[in-house]
């Protein structure tokens, strides 16, 4: 059985503080270390769906102030669509992270499209006001983007790299950590 | 990563499944173990004090999740209490539930430190699943390698940090379940339990790359796992006799299985 007398306990605690905050100090995340590394191999398939390493299908829809957005023009960003609607509570949970991931990246390249399923445009605006949104609202009056992408739950989130190609999907609200670690990595990857 | 489990109308994560999994196979297992242990009566301690832990466990790891994340939780302080099964930081949850299982049991006048070491043999089985579970949802996941035991993560090859974490779990659950044979200052399985998880936290942490940071890059669990490592051993200088600890008077009853 182990025996130790209280010196060698003591040689013990002290050895273990001195490696441990070596070791804390050494692999601390360095301002210059990079979580995000060049991708694996992409599919090459040309089918646009709404499915992870396919190109994401083209829609064009209005903001709130009617300007038109349209996917296929936003090459050269990441962007995250995000699918959802203001009576949906997961949705709701899920903005102010997706918001501050916004703030956090937008100067970086990447841009949210929150494509709203079909409500009234004031509803829209009073909510993307009440939680102090700044990415731009799309209106899916019709849900016909939302049918396009197989948005069966809400919220559903794509999200699609440089060349437009579809990276990540997630059906539910998404933790502060997984959007960050997806948008630094799709961030890293050239056009 | 999300895979969701289709049942009629309802998509359910399949992390948040299997954590329940894990907690209700936990609550079982702890009152199992405190039966082998300690009979009907730490049974049934065990089984009182299990909701009060999992309350404190859950208020714990979400406040430590939010303190880390102040810039996000302080302008929407509604997430707080938000009903999500992500956003919850292991080492607050281990504060939280040990904080409010120490105040239960001294409420009630239970048995802290056998009720701890039976928890600390139910705890890693539910530590190795819910790892699992984080693995599913995407979370906790670690850093790009060209290791060939990577698992894809947001088009890049990762460690499976989660994975990492469930076989420390594993490993540690074998550790106890030797000393549990063992004739043992009550309390030392507990002890031990904390001092791996640190150490576990201490290693694993180093991979992740989404670890909540103090400033200059410190990544606050290893902190916490080195704190919990310096307790165990200053625990033990203090409370392991030091000629040996086959020695010790009062003991723990023998093993999983056997009535004391």
């Amino acid at each position: 059985m182990l025996t130790l007398t209280r010196s060698q306990w003591n040689l013990l605690f002290a050895g273990m503080l001195l490696f441990g905050t070596f070791f804390i100090a050494a692999t601390r995340v360095r301002p210059l270390t990079s979580t995000a590394a060049p991708p694996a191999l992409v599919s090459a398939d040309t089918t646009p769906a709404p499915q992870a390493d396919h190109p994401a299908p083209d829609f064009t829809l209005m903001r709130l102030d009617g300007t038109p957005v349209v996917l296929n023009k936003l090459k050269g960003q990441v962007a995250l669509i995000n699918i959802w609607a203001t009576w949906c509570p997961p949705c709701r949970a899920e903005m102010p992270t997706i918001e501050a991931a916004y703030a956090q990246y937008r100067d970086q390249g990447f841009t949210v499209l929150a494509v709203n399923l079909q409500e009234d445009p004031r509803s829209v605006a009073a909510f993307m006001q009440e939680y102090s949104l700044t990415f731009p609202a799309l209106l899916d009056l019709d849900g016909q983007v939302s049918r396009t992408y197989q948005a069966l739950s809400l919220p559903s989130s794509f999200f699609v790299d440089k060349k437009g190609v579809i990276r990540a999907v997630y059906h539910g609200p998404m933790p502060r950590s997984v959007i960050a670690g997806t948008v630094e990595q799709l961030l890293q990857e050239g056009t | 990563m999300y895979p969701l489990v289709q049942i009629g109308p309802f998509r359910l994560s399949s992390g948040g499944l299997v954590l329940l999994l894990a907690l209700i196979l936990g609550g079982s297992m702890l009152a199992r173990v405190a039966r082998a242990r300690g009979g009907e009566q730490l049974a049934r301690q065990a089984d009182n004090c299990f909701y009060p832990v999992l309350i404190g466990a859950m208020i714990g790891g979400r406040l430590w999740y939010g303190l880390f994340n102040l810039d996000l939780y302080g302008r929407n302080p509604g997430l707080f209490v938000a009903l999500r099964v992500s956003d919850f930081a292991g080492p607050g949850a281990l504060l939280g539930g040990l904080l409010a299982g120490y105040l239960w049991c001294r409420w009630n006048e239970f048995d802290k430190l056998r009720l701890a070491d039976s928890a600390a043999l139910a705890l890693p089985l539910v530590q190795a699943l819910a790892s699992i579970g984080l693995l599913l949802s995407g979370e906790a996941f670690g850093m790009p390698t060209t290791l060939p035991w990577g698992v894809p993560l947001f088009g890049t090859m990762r460690h499976p940090t989660q994975l990492y974490f469930t076989l420390a779990a594993l490993i540690v659950l074998s550790v106890l379940a030797w000393l549990s044979r063992r004739p043992l200052p009550v309390g030392t399985l507990a002890v031990v339990y904390l001092g791996l998880n640190g150490l576990a936290l201490l290693v694993i942490e180093a991979l992740r790359a989404d670890s909540l940071r103090l400033p200059a890059g410190i990544r606050v669990a290893q902190v916490f796992g080195l704190a919990l490592i310096l307790a165990a051993v200053n625990w033990a200088r203090w409370h392991i006799p030091s000629s040996s600890l086959t020695t010790q008077a009062e003991t723990t009853p023998t093993g999983l299985q056997g009535q004391p």
